[in-house]
């Protein structure tokens, strides 16, 4: 897998049609990588009854709220996490 | 946001917290896509894709998505034809009145 | 041949017509072959067999056995089948820590995805265009609707169940409980307190042994 634990990443703003599981609030944010889940057949291809092998990594990624919604209304501690796919991921440098 | 389905963050009203009685079609629908899925006829994949393909999504209540959805599934797999699921489900309808 | 109809026929016009459909859409298969009547019949037992009681067993143990706890919040699958729960069909059961810092919320934005391997069929709530929309974005307004705010200095965290993971929160034990037993802490414990949009109840009106 391309990415460890800690890892400063962004989540790919990409458009593709078909069934994603790489919700719309998430694209373009940049987080970073909490853990490896592990690997799975990729829900993209197994939506149209294809093997969706190989299978591909998923992560837990972390995001700030206060980096996903220009008026959140709690304290900038606050996080989300989401699952999300290593090939929805780009890896991010830049200062926290 | 794009698809109706992908609604993190779009804005919404109080949250309803009451809670209907299921109905036994209702547990039925839940059944059929259990009993589909452990046979390997369906995954949880192609049902979701076929539930956020609906146009009428925003429309219908949550089991009435994944009936609609497993009935679109089960047609585009060739496994059922709408015709026949159309003249079972009215006379279903029929027997229900008459009684 | 069970006819489970009866509800649907003396509730007449005001149920769904997607009633029909999906009964129309059983009678087909099976006469087809696709199911067999034991298969439904399996599945549908399936499921009444799951409700929060599990959930809040697990807690309870948790609560009272340290190693089980480590078990749940490191592999929440052989943690249920430990308790004979029995949970093959998600890929995984991950299992979130409530601490004095940190409060956990879950959410599927995308479908309504949730532990129904463990806990049965979510709440309609949870299901919700309103819940799926807001739990991400203002969780914390959300929770107090249920009537839930999380002391100062704690930071809420939400999790969205976008893939293969299913999610639980595992609750922290209210205080004034020591010497409860397994069956007593888990009567504490909400189907709304496994999701967080809550606590567990605090045992102010059981009177502990």
């Amino acid at each position: 897998m391309t990415f460890e634990p800690g890892d400063r990443v962004r989540v790919l703003p990409s458009e593709k049609p078909g069934h994603v599981r790489t919700p719309a609030y998430l694209k373009g944010k940049v987080g970073w990588v909490e853990s490896l889940i592990g690997e799975f057949p990729n829900p993209e291809e197994l939506a149209y009854g294809l093997s969706g092998l190989p299978e591909r990594p998923l992560y837990k990624v972390g995001f700030r709220q206060t980096d996903l919604w220009k008026d959140y209304r709690g304290p900038a501690e606050d996080f989300l996490y989401a699952d999300i796919y290593e090939h929805w991921l780009e890896s991010e440098r830049g200062p926290k | 946001m794009g698809e109706a389905h992908d609604m993190g963050g779009s804005p919404g009203g109080p949250v309803d917290r009451g809670q209907h009685e299921v109905e036994d079609w209702e547990r039925l629908a839940d059944a059929i896509n259990g009993a589909l899925g452990a046979k390997g006829l369906q995954s949880t994949d192609e049902l979701r894709r076929s539930i956020e393909s609906l146009e009428e999504y925003r429309d219908l209540s949550y089991y009435e998505r994944w009936v609609a959805a497993t009935e679109k599934l089960l047609v585009e797999k060739g496994v059922l034809s709408s015709d026949e699921i159309d003249q079972r489900a009215a006379e279903i309808e029929r027997r229900w009145d008459r009684l | 041949m069970s006819d489970h109809s009866h509800e649907e026929a003396s509730s007449g016009r005001t149920t769904s017509p997607y009633a029909a459909r999906i009964r129309a859409i059983e009678a087909l298969l099976l006469e087809k072959g696709v199911l067999n009547e034991p298969e439904v019949q399996d599945n549908i037992s399936y499921m009444e067999a799951r409700s929060p009681a599990n959930g809040a067993k697990l807690v309870a143990r948790a609560w009272v056995d340290p190693e089980f706890k480590e078990l749940l919040l490191s592999d929440g699958k052989a943690a249920a089948s430990q308790l004979g729960m029995d949970p093959e069909h998600p890929a995984e059961i991950i299992v979130v820590e409530n601490t004095p810092e940190v409060h956990n919320l879950i959410v599927c934005t995308l479908c309504s995805c949730y532990p129904r391997a463990i806990l049965g069929r979510p709440p309609d709530w949870y299901k919700s265009f309103a819940y799926r929309s807001r739990a991400v974005r203002e969780p914390r307004a959300v929770m107090r609707e249920f009537g839930f705010e999380p002391p100062e200095g704690v930071e809420v965290v939400v999790h969205d169940s976008t893939a293969d993971a299913r999610y639980m929160v595992l609750p922290m034990r209210p205080p004034d409980t020591k010497g409860m037993d397994e069956e007593q802490l888990a009567e504490l414990v909400t189907r709304d307190s496994l999701v967080g949009v809550n606590v567990p109840r605090s045992p102010s009106r059981t009177s502990p042994r």
